[in-house]
């Protein structure tokens, strides 16, 4: 008993961990690690979060979340927002989007993690493939455009964004390849 | 159904909140935003304490009722600040041909002040052979000053890797009655040509009525 409320107050453990002005300040100061490791770290936070929440909140939720299509949409709503490069600015910039980024994501995540094991096994196929498809698409144009996207990002930190894009992408693809072909299963996803 | 409509509704109010965000589709990067605000809502230039490249103080009343650009810069700058600058010595050259130099002013902004004094503020017109009469390097007195000027423009700077700086790029144009009007990129030259074009002869058929 004693460990699982520990395991539960993980995730908020490390909410907080990352809130410290510090810690935000490290990690924004590259466009790599804002959105490679804190925005993502956000979403995990999020989904452990949705895992360890009252039994009941999840019953109750359920008849407006049949096989996960609200929370789906809910999460590729706010996904979608912060690939804006202005919102990503403004959360260096201003408190209240920096704020709003540190509420949104996490429920982001929270959503994910609720709704996507009760996805429908093709919607999940479908839209494994279409978040591949962004990673490559973001990392082509990262690593093609002339110009910044983010005010207060330099031209080869987006640069280094596009590579490690393509690459993530690209890696993830072979786990796919050896997975469909020969069966292999590097990761369980 | 009740997962339809909360689908529904999640999905609208995800797509509106987009289109705010965005100013209708139009701004998706902080450039574009700042742009489009300006275009939009011109804003009066505050009369901030700047000293000139003879070491004289400048206040932006001084050229009242002068379409002012305005470019920012450091001078030991090896990129962008000398494309943008060297544009502008372009524009002074043809506006002045074309002898409509008398309504216009160009101002280049240091950021940094500690390293930027007055006699390198001298080197970087001279660099450009500027016209001195029409063309103004400045410097920010104070650090407060100097944020007051970059966060009213929203020109954001940052240090890059090799000691110097990135920074928001673009000519900011102030109108005769000190607002700041329109801000245009390093690549539309074409587009700030005839828009000070436009303004030069609107204002030229005003002063005739």
């Amino acid at each position: 008993m004693h460990l699982t409320i520990k395991m539960e107050w993980l995730p908020v453990a490390a909410l907080v961990i990352l809130a410290l002005p510090p810690m935000q300040k490290f990690l924004e100061q590259s466009m790599v690690t804002h959105m490679l490791v804190q925005i993502p770290a956000l979403a995990v936070i999020g989904w452990f979060l949705g895992r360890a929440l009252p039994e009941n909140w999840g019953n109750q939720l359920a008849p407006w979340n049949r096989w996960g299509i609200t929370g789906m949409v809910f999460a590729i709503a706010i996904m979608t927002y912060w690939m804006l490069p202005r919102a990503l600015d403004a959360a260096v910039a201003e408190w209240y989007a920096e704020l709003a980024k540190f509420i949104t994501i996490p429920a982001m995540g929270i959503a994910l993690g609720v709704s996507w094991p009760q996805l429908n096994p093709i919607a999940q196929g479908v839209l494994k493939l279409e978040f591949w498809a962004t990673f490559m698409r973001l990392g082509w144009l990262y690593l093609d455009l002339p110009d910044r996207l983010c005010a207060n990002y330099l031209l080869s930190d987006q640069r280094v964004l596009g590579q490690l894009l393509l690459l993530a992408g690209s890696a993830w693809a072979i786990t796919w390849t050896l997975r469909v072909t020969f069966g292999t299963r590097i990761i369980n996803t | 159904m009740r997962t339809f409509l909360a689908t529904l509704f999640i999905a609208l109010a995800g797509t509106l909140i987009l289109w705010i965000s965005t100013d209708g589709g139009r701004a998706f990067t902080a450039e574009e935003a700042r742009r489009l605000e300006i275009r939009e809502n011109p804003r009066p230039v505050p009369d901030w304490q700047l000293q000139n490249q003879e070491a004289e103080p400048f206040t932006f009343q001084d050229w009242h009722g002068h379409f002012i650009v305005v470019d920012f810069i450091y001078t030991s700058c090896p990129s962008v600040c000398l494309i943008l600058s060297s544009n502008l010595r372009n524009l002074q050259k043809d506006f002045s041909a074309a002898g409509k130099s008398d309504r216009l002013r160009f101002l280049s902004i240091s950021f940094d002040p500690e390293k930027d004094t007055p006699q390198r503020l001298k080197e970087h017109l001279s660099h450009f052979s500027a016209d001195f009469t029409n063309w103004m390097a400045l410097r920010p007195t104070s650090e407060s000053q100097k944020k007051a000027i970059l966060d009213f423009f929203k020109v954001v700077v940052i240090p890059d890797e090799y000691g110097g700086y990135t920074h928001s790029a673009g000519y900011h144009i102030i109108s005769p009655d000190g607002k700041l009007i329109a801000i245009f990129g390093v690549d539309e030259m074409d587009e700030l040509r005839s828009y000070l074009n436009q303004a030069l002869e609107d204002r030229e058929n005003a002063s005739d009525n």
